[in-house]
């Protein structure tokens, strides 16, 4: 499980078998995303990662097989020598908890191999001792069967490595590892004992004996174990500076106290109880400072000396009945060694906690200070600037001494007062603000455009605003340019197309101005002529007059066209707009004999709309249509403009002519900037004009009627609540 | 028998224009009478009356170049256009078509008078060489047909004997035949007579029926 767990170095061979195992395993649990362990030993990784071939997966099974082999003898040696000589069953029994301890920390396809190796140490032991084969074989099985219950429920309760800074870890530890597989063990190993009948003593006696044994060995040297092969030997490597010498201090002081209390002092039953607390202090030093690798390490200096004294029969615990003698030493380690265990994984994990809040208070910190964009804090009360950061600090040209403790109004931030009273008044209704323009000043005077969101929070106790600005003032230059070279697209537009126009605009000057020249020269006949018809020469003046007004009529709307201003939005009457452009396309119309007639509804609400561009809409749709007829058949040619309420409440516009049509995969081109069919055409009529009705929150779209030619519809929103 | 005096008939569909036509022209001393509407022009029109058409190019429906192919029909009649836009083509066919003048709007008055006169004029001398020609026309039926034959041998310069050869009878008869021609035809000369001939086409110097 732990092997595997190389993160980016994966070996690829491994992968398939382990997925397969810890599925197996894990019954369902997902073990291949096991969460990266924060102390991850640097010898495991270079042994998992060691090889990533099929030979190195293989040498490495091969050297934690040695290991465990090694291990189990030594353990096994270890273990008689802390046995109660008449005893068959030792005080302390290393080797199930050193294989428990392996097991744990290997893939679970990794365990067979790991438990035949342990076959041949297990032998070599025990043959030593003169223990019959059954005998031998027996404790094998019921060594095996500790180790392998412990660590199959581990594994199926703790989702990837067993980690002994963890308190949930460690209870499901102690209640596996040091209570389960010991208790359920040792009914079978009682039993084969019995039932090959070598030992002493009652079934129960026997029972007792062999999972104290047990329970003290997972609860002492498995946490050994499994803390420093984890961690692994780099905190000793690196650790070699002033950092070792409280761990050295401690250990020192431990060992002396645990040698002096357990195994130099002859029992005296009236100083015991006073010495078994001497070791205490060391090992809540350890479990406090030195974490859960430091308190394990810190318990076997404890457990070593207290057994081996009271199996030589020094310390506290003899008392002469060694079964006795046994009993006590392993309550009290096991006594001492579960709250030691416990605490340091609580102590740990507050640790951990703690660091992790600091980190994210931190990245909190860092996210303020580097934003991308100006943050300020202020006091809600008094409207105050608690903090703001770099960004802040650089688009106000203000340093953040000098801004804490004062307002944006002493700041002069707001270059008009309403925009600071409307920003608090937002604040004040909804509790916060979104994306608020203002006008903002920097210290040099320089205004700039900004976006400001803000939301009301409570940092320790204190009501404060944090105000997000967003400098848009490049934002708006650029939307402003865009905007410009729109508007002088269009105004080119207009102007290429009233020069098409230029020779019906010319027709239609020249209407009133020869009416007037023929009315002056008719007025100049009848004074030279002796009798003067001042009734007629009264009618001229009036006929002037009116075609003087008729030729200022069209040059001024002539004018409004070329001129180029800004867009001036206002209440139009859309009727009243056909009738202006009617008015200039009449010599259009009228050299090209075509009959306009319009439909124009009654009452309609007004647009909202520049009354010059929609102007241009309508011009652009009514030359499209009389190009589309002169083209066609030119008797009986006529262009409808109709106006109607549309059925949502908007007015719509269309514009019909009876030429050819448009076909019907160009319904939609014909929008499309320089897309022409016309010799001379730009392509941009169309689409300014698209542009310009969406512009107007309109929409505008062609169809082809019925019977012949094709219509153009604009719909225009009309102004809300206005009705007729 | 009392015709009317030349007319100029107005047709434009700008009543301003109309009114300021008809006001100039008939200061200028013309009879004038104006139309807004080609539909009521065509309707009323009367070929028989002399004068000229000032014609307004461009209007809707039926265009000064519809009207002109309108006219052609009943008879000729000299046509001045006026236009609001100097559109070559449209004066091209317009001339073509057998105008008498094209004026771009707006124009001078002495523009217009002088194309109105020389319309008038023009009218005039077509309506008198038409006269005169029918009047050929009338006297040429009242020739018997063998006065008929020596007219044609007459105009076409053959001499009275080759005349009588022609015809197979005696230089006298042709004698009197000639001058009962000369007087059916109201000619009192040689040359007069053949310009009658020469209006109605009879083609001099290749007597026919040899």
């Amino acid at each position: 499980m732990i092997f595997y767990k190389s993160g980016d170095q994966h070996p690829r061979s491994v992968q398939p078998e382990q997925a397969a195992g810890g599925t197996e395993m894990t019954n369902g649990v997902r073990t291949d995303t096991v969460p990266a362990g924060e102390s991850r030993s640097p010898a495991l990784r270079s042994l998992a990662a060691g090889g990533a071939g099929a030979e190195g997966f293989g040498s490495r099974v091969l050297i934690v097989a040695l290991l465990v082999c090694v291990g189990y003898y030594l353990g096994s040696m270890l273990g008689f020598a802390l046995t109660f000589h008449p005893r068959p069953i030792s005080t302390l029994w290393p080797p199930n908890s050193l294989l428990l301890a392996a097991l744990l920390l290997t893939p679970t396809r990794w365990w067979p191999v790991l438990i035949l190796a342990a076959f041949p140490a297990h032998l070599a032991a025990q043959v030593q001792s003169g223990v019959p084969i059954a005998m031998v074989l027996g404790w094998f099985v019921s060594n095996c069967s500790e180790a392998l219950i412990g660590a199959t429920c581990l594994r199926r309760l703790i989702v990837g490595p067993l980690q002994f800074d963890s308190f949930r870890h460690v209870g499901m530890f102690l209640a596996c590892g040091v209570l389960v597989g010991p208790v359920l063990s040792s009914f079978l190993d009682a039993g084969l004992v019995k039932l090959i009948g070598w030992g002493e003593g009652g079934y129960w006696q026997l029972w007792r004996m062999r999972f104290l044994s047990n329970a003290v060995a997972a609860l002492t040297l498995a946490p050994l174990v499994v803390t420093w092969t984890q961690v692994g030997l780099r905190s000793l490597r690196t650790a070699f500076t002033w950092r070792i010498v409280e761990p050295g201090l401690l250990f020192l002081g431990l060992l002396a106290a645990s040698v002096y209390v357990f195994a130099q002092t002859a029992a005296d039953p009236a100083t015991t109880p006073a010495l078994f607390y001497v070791p205490l202090p060391f090992l809540l030093w350890a479990a406090l400072r030195l974490g859960p690798q430091g308190s394990s390490a810190a318990l076997l200096a404890v457990v070593i000396p207290a057994i081996w004294g009271a199996v030589h029969g020094v310390g506290p615990f003899v008392t002469g009945h060694p079964e006795a003698d046994a009993l006590a030493v392993q309550f009290f380690l096991i006594a001492v060694a579960v709250p030691v265990l416990l605490l340091s994984a609580v102590v740990e994990e507050r640790r951990k906690a703690r660091e992790a809040l600091e980190a994210s208070e931190k990245r909190s910190v860092q996210i303020f200070r580097s934003s991308p964009y100006p943050i300020a804090i202020v006091r809600r009360t008094d409207n105050t600037i608690l903090d703001v950061n770099d960004r802040w600090e650089s688009m106000f040209g203000i340093p953040r001494a000098q801004a804490i403790g004062r307002t944006s109004s002493e700041l002069h931030i707001y270059v008009h007062d309403s925009d600071r009273r409307a920003f608090f008044d937002l604040l004040s209704a909804h509790g916060g603000a979104r994306d608020m323009e203002a006008d903002l000043c920097d210290s040099a005077g320089r205004v700039r455009r900004a976006v400001l969101s803000a939301d009301i929070v409570t940092i320790g106790g204190v009501p404060c605003i944090i105000t997000i600005t967003r400098d848009i003032t490049e934002q708006k230059r650029t939307e402003r340019e865009a905007e410009e070279q729109r508007r002088q697209l269009t105004h080119l537009t207009r102007v290429a197309m009233l020069g098409e126009l230029s020779g019906a605009l010319a027709h239609e000057l020249n209407q009133p101005l020869t009416a007037i020249l023929s009315n002056a020269q008719a007025a100049q006949h009848l004074l030279a002529a002796e009798q003067v018809d001042t009734g007629e020469l009264r009618e001229i003046l009036r006929d002037i007059a009116g075609e003087d007004r008729r030729a200022g009529e069209i040059i001024r709307r002539l004018r409004a066209l070329f001129k180029n201003e800004a867009t001036h939005f206002q209440a139009l009457d859309v009727n009243d707009l056909v009738k202006d452009t009617l008015y200039l396309a009449r010599g259009d119309l009228v050299t090209r004999s075509i009959d306009a007639v319009t439909h124009l509804a009654p009452g309609l609400p007004p647009v909202h709309g520049d009354r010059i561009q929609l102007q241009q809409v309508l011009l652009n749709l009514t030359m499209n249509a009389c190009e589309a007829m002169s083209a066609g058949d030119p008797n009986g040619s006529t262009l409808t403009i109709r106006t109607q309420l549309a059925a949502d409440g908007s007015v719509q516009l269309s514009v019909a002519d009876c030429g050819p049509g448009i076909p019907a995969e160009r319904l939609d081109k014909v929008f499309e900037a320089f897309f022409t069919t016309k010799r001379h055409g730009l392509g941009l009529g169309l689409s300014i004009s698209g542009s310009i009705v969406g512009a107007h929150g309109g929409r505008l779209w062609a169809e082809n009627n019925p019977d012949r030619g094709a219509t153009f519809h604009v719909v225009l929103p009309a102004i809300a609540g206005v009705r007729p | 028998m009392s015709l009317p005096g030349p007319t100029v008939f107005v047709l434009d569909d700008d009543p301003a224009v109309l009114r300021g036509l008809t006001r100039l022209l008939q200061t200028s001393g013309f009879e004038v009478r104006a139309f807004a509407s080609p539909r009521a022009f065509l309707e009323q029109h009367d070929p028989a009356i002399p004068g000229c058409l000032v014609l307004d190019v461009a209007m809707p429906a039926l265009n000064g170049l519809d009207v002109q192919k309108a006219l052609a029909a009943e008879g000729d009649r000299a046509i001045i256009f006026i236009a609001g836009q100097a559109d070559v083509a449209t004066g091209v066919r317009a001339m073509k078509a057998g105008a008498v003048d094209f004026l771009t709007k707006p124009f001078d008055e002495s523009q217009l008078l002088g194309a109105v006169t020389a319309a008038i004029e023009k009218d005039r001398a077509v309506r008198a060489v038409r006269e005169g020609l029918r009047a050929v026309q009338q006297r040429l039926a009242t020739l018997t047909s063998r006065e008929r034959e020596v007219f044609e041998r007459v105009v076409a310069g053959r001499l009275n004997k080759q005349i009588a050869a022609d015809l197979g009878t005696t230089e006298k008869t042709v004698k009197v035949h000639r001058a009962r021609v000369m007087q059916k035809m109201g000619a009192t000369s040689l040359a007069q007579l053949v310009r009658s001939a020469g209006s109605i086409g009879t083609e001099p110097g290749r007597p026919s029926g040899r």
